[in-house]
């Protein structure tokens, strides 16, 4: 045999192999960069190198520099939710907290769980205290009480509230077993109404973060929200995943759901 | 045969055991989400199957089987005793922790994050850190094989290694490169999310890297399929291999090109640039070329063996087969499954039509038909050809065989013929359930149902198959000595370059380095490019 039995450049399979592959390589190359760009007019209208870029996942610019467009459109929240908002208070936070929510007891009851049709804190995620309280204080959640609330309150005092709610015991409704006793939409949705199942967020399946603890809400406040996500009266959900849902339910299933989270409340929250 | 005769038989069943929990998942998954079923009331289940029923398909299974057979092969083929027997059993003993860890995170619900990870989503670290030991587990075997190897260089010098250790090694090295990807994702990107020490991921790199780990990693299912097409195939049926050169060929050509073409999993994917999936969507093309060398191989080996039974005339040879014999119908199956898996394939790897049938039922239709079809079906073959030696049994009965081949072969035809259908029609994958009481849907309904008795029918076989192997155990006997199939020239000695893996090994990491050097930098580079992790599970 006439090859040398060595991996060097002299033996014809290291030339032959190695070429080959490099002239594929180069022509995939050459279509890929410069021939299938070249047919697109997004690509190629600021030149050669620019559309090279672009085919490299690199365009000159993200975005237009200025889209008025862009900057005239609506935001819902100022609030970007991060991890650390749901790490735990430690005792001083939540003894701040504490003392903070004497403010709060005449709606939200004296250990978070209220009397009214105001929601309970009590266990609340720690996040959701922080973010809604934000909402309050930015004027991107309405209401006449809350806003004035949330304007007096410093980020480190509302930091405060949230790591004494998060620190009270949740109220729970009775244990459920995820069957057809269960309103569909909280177990599985509706898939072409693109409603997703209440639990895949709220807690069940599921606890996305940012999201709310429901169980044992107030019916009036559950319905009263959900009405005014669907309105559009109130948006500060910052992907319009509520309005989104509330839009597509009926006033029945709207009732129904509510319903169902605020049952069979546990004794000793709902005091009447 | 052989001091790893018991080190072999521990992975096969635990590799078939773990398989047969997967089956039962995958076919209650089918039931679930069928007409025939309510709606699952938790969905969350439903992906806790999925991501069982993935990890386990996926990795362990493949990993095990290829394992043990690479142990045997390396006893067999190069006729001397395994060197480091206690390093494999440590090995062993990694891909069963590791498959313990992650069996319980994923039962307890704290990672439903499906087997492809899916970033930003964050499951628990032990099923992470479970999976990074089935994958170091398996490492441990790339190197006892490179060292078994050497060894038996060392003793032969200059000798041609033999066709199945070739193959074997050609698997080891594509493995051991192709498990780099993933790693990385998990070690570098995943872990520090998952154990809390940072609130974001960088989603877009986590993909590119999984992808870099993605498609080869199924060639590395293959790789034992293939060295059972090229080295049992041909004795079994009485034959000879057509050409031993061919079989080098085309796992050189594997370990070059099925690497670095994982992209073509990211059409749909904004991070990555146009230029580069079109690259490597070449590349992929390329992939077809060992596979239909291959096909072209084993069917001249047929025709050999045909007119050696006396066949004659262009087709005549076909009739001469010896189709009783459980390996001349399990390879018929795995090439027709083979056949019509890899036209799909061509489909999704093609940059324009893969539009069609992304994140469709079509895509799973495509895997389970070339990998639990053409792939699995040569798994069964490896176990029953191997199995008297690993069990010191008597032959294996073929008429059980058969029928288990056959029911493999049409529930897995009737399992995904109707997903290719119905992701054309644009049915997505991944679903809990599916509405059928929308006037769209209803007409589709047949599809789910058919592929649930599809789905039965593999289950059937799946038992049938563990009842074989288990049988085998009651029935001791001095086995006959496993051979490997010859080659019709076999004095011929391939070229060097097919000897040996320092070129295609260079030429793979080479290749990687091009078509993905870019893409990991530039995103690695972005410093927007980290989104917030979602936990799962962790409330």
């Amino acid at each position: 045999m006439a090859e040398p039995g060595t991996m060097s450049w002299r033996n014809p399979w290291v030339r032959g192999s190695v070429g080959a592959l490099v002239a594929l390589t180069v022509a995939a190359m050459l279509v890929g960069f410069l021939w299938l760009p070249s047919a697109q007019a997004d690509f190629s209208a600021q030149g050669l190198w620019a559309s090279i870029c672009r085919a490299a996942g690199v365009p000159a610019s993200w975005a237009p520099a200025a889209d008025a467009a862009r900057d005239a459109r609506p935001v819902s929240t100022e609030v970007v939710l991060e991890r650390s908002m749901a790490r735990e208070g430690d005792g001083e936070a939540i003894g701040r907290g504490a003392t903070l929510a004497l403010n709060c007891t005449m709606c939200h009851g004296a250990q978070g769980m209220s009397g009214s049709e105001a929601p309970n804190l009590a266990g609340q995620y720690p996040e959701v205290v922080i973010k809604q309280m934000l909402d309050y204080k930015s004027g991107k959640r309405a209401s006449p009480i809350m806003e004035q609330v949330g304007k007096a309150l410093s980020e480190r005092a509302i930091a405060d509230l949230a790591a004494y709610y998060a620190y009270l015991p949740k109220a729970r409704t009775a244990p459920t077993t995820y069957d057809e006793t269960l309103p569909a939409l909280v177990r599985v949705g509706d898939p072409l109404r693109n409603i997703a199942p209440c639990i895949s967020c709220h807690g069940g399946v599921d606890q996305k973060f940012g999201t709310p603890w429901l169980e044992g809400m107030p019916r009036g406040y559950l319905v009263a929200q959900l009405e005014a996500f669907a309105s559009g009266a109130r948006r500060n959900d910052s992907q319009a995943q509520m309005r989104n849902m509330a839009r597509a339910m009926t006033p029945a299933e709207i009732q129904e759901v509510a319903g169902f989270y605020a049952r069979k409340a546990s004794a000793g929250e709902r005091r009447h | 045969m052989f001091l790893a005769r018991k080190l072999v038989l521990a992975h096969f069943w635990v590799a078939f055991a773990a398989f047969f929990g997967a089956i039962l998942l995958g076919a209650w998954q089918m039931f679930i989400r069928s007409p025939l079923s309510t709606w699952i009331n938790n969905p969350e289940h439903y992906y806790r199957s999925v991501t069982a029923h993935g990890t386990v398909m996926a990795y362990v299974l493949p990993t095990l089987v290829a394992m043990g057979f690479g142990y045997a092969i390396s006893e067999l083929a190069l006729k001397r005793p395994l060197i480091g027997l206690r390093w494999a059993w440590a090995g062993f003993g990694l891909v069963v922790g590791g498959t313990v860890l992650a069996s319980g995170a994923m039962a307890a619900g704290k990672a439903s994050v499906l087997y492809t990870f899916y970033p930003p989503m964050i499951g628990s670290p032990l099923y992470y850190l479970g999976v990074v030991l089935v994958v170091v587990g398996s490492w441990v075997w790339v190197a006892l094989m490179s060292i078994n190897l050497r060894a038996w260089r060392k003793e032969n010098p200059g000798a041609t290694v033999p066709l199945a250790m070739y193959g074997n090694l050609a698997g080891a090295y594509l493995w051991a490169w192709t498990s780099v990807g993933a790693a990385v994702e998990v070690l570098v990107l995943i872990l520090p999310a998952s154990l809390g020490l940072t609130d974001t991921i960088n989603a877009g790199l986590a993909r590119v890297l999984f992808s870099w780990t993605l498609h080869a990693i199924v060639y590395f299912w293959l790789m034992p399929a293939y060295i059972a097409f090229y080295t049992l195939f041909p004795r079994a049926i009485g034959g000879r291999l057509y050409s031993d050169t061919m079989g080098r060929v085309a796992f050189a050509l594997f370990l070059v090109f099925s690497m670095p073409i994982g992209i073509h999993h990211l059409f749909a994917d904004p991070q990555v640039g146009a230029g580069f999936k079109f690259v490597h969507a070449a590349m992929t093309a390329m992939v077809s070329v060992p596979t239909l060398l291959t096909v072209f191989t084993i069917v001249a080996s047929a025709e050999i063996a045909g007119r050696l039974r006396g066949g004659r005339g262009t087709f005549g040879w076909i009739r001469a087969l010896p189709w009783d014999r459980p390996m001349m119908l399990a390879v018929t199956f795995s090439f027709l499954m083979l056949g019509l898996g890899g036209a799909g394939g061509i489909i999704n790897m093609s940059y324009q039509l893969n539009e069609t049938v992304h994140n469709t039922q079509w895509v799973t239709g495509h895997f389970h038909l070339i990998f639990g079809g053409a792939i699995v079906i040569m798994y069964f073959m490896i176990a029953y050809e191997l199995w008297p030696q690993l069990a010191r049994s008597a032959p294996l009965p073929a008429a059980w065989i058969r029928l288990q081949l056959w029911l493999w072969f049409v529930g897995m035809l009737v399992l995904s013929l109707p997903w290719h259908w119905v992701g054309l029609l644009g049915q997505p994958r991944r679903m809990a359930y599916f509405d059928y009481r929308h006037p769209a849907l209803e007409p589709q309904a047949w599809t789910v149902t058919m592929s649930t008795f599809g789905g039965l029918v593999l289950v059937a076989s799946a038992l049938l198959f563990v009842f074989i192997l288990a049988r085998a155990h009651r029935r001791p006997a001095e086995p006959a000595p496993l051979t490997f199939g010859v080659a019709a020239h076999p004095a011929l000695r391939p070229p060097f370059a097919l000897n040996g893996f320092a070129l295609w090994v260079a030429m793979m990491i080479g290749l990687t380095v091009v078509n993905y050097g870019y893409p990991i930098v530039q995103l690695a580079l972005i410093k927007e490019a980290s989104v917030p992790v979602i936990p799962i599970g962790s409330r």
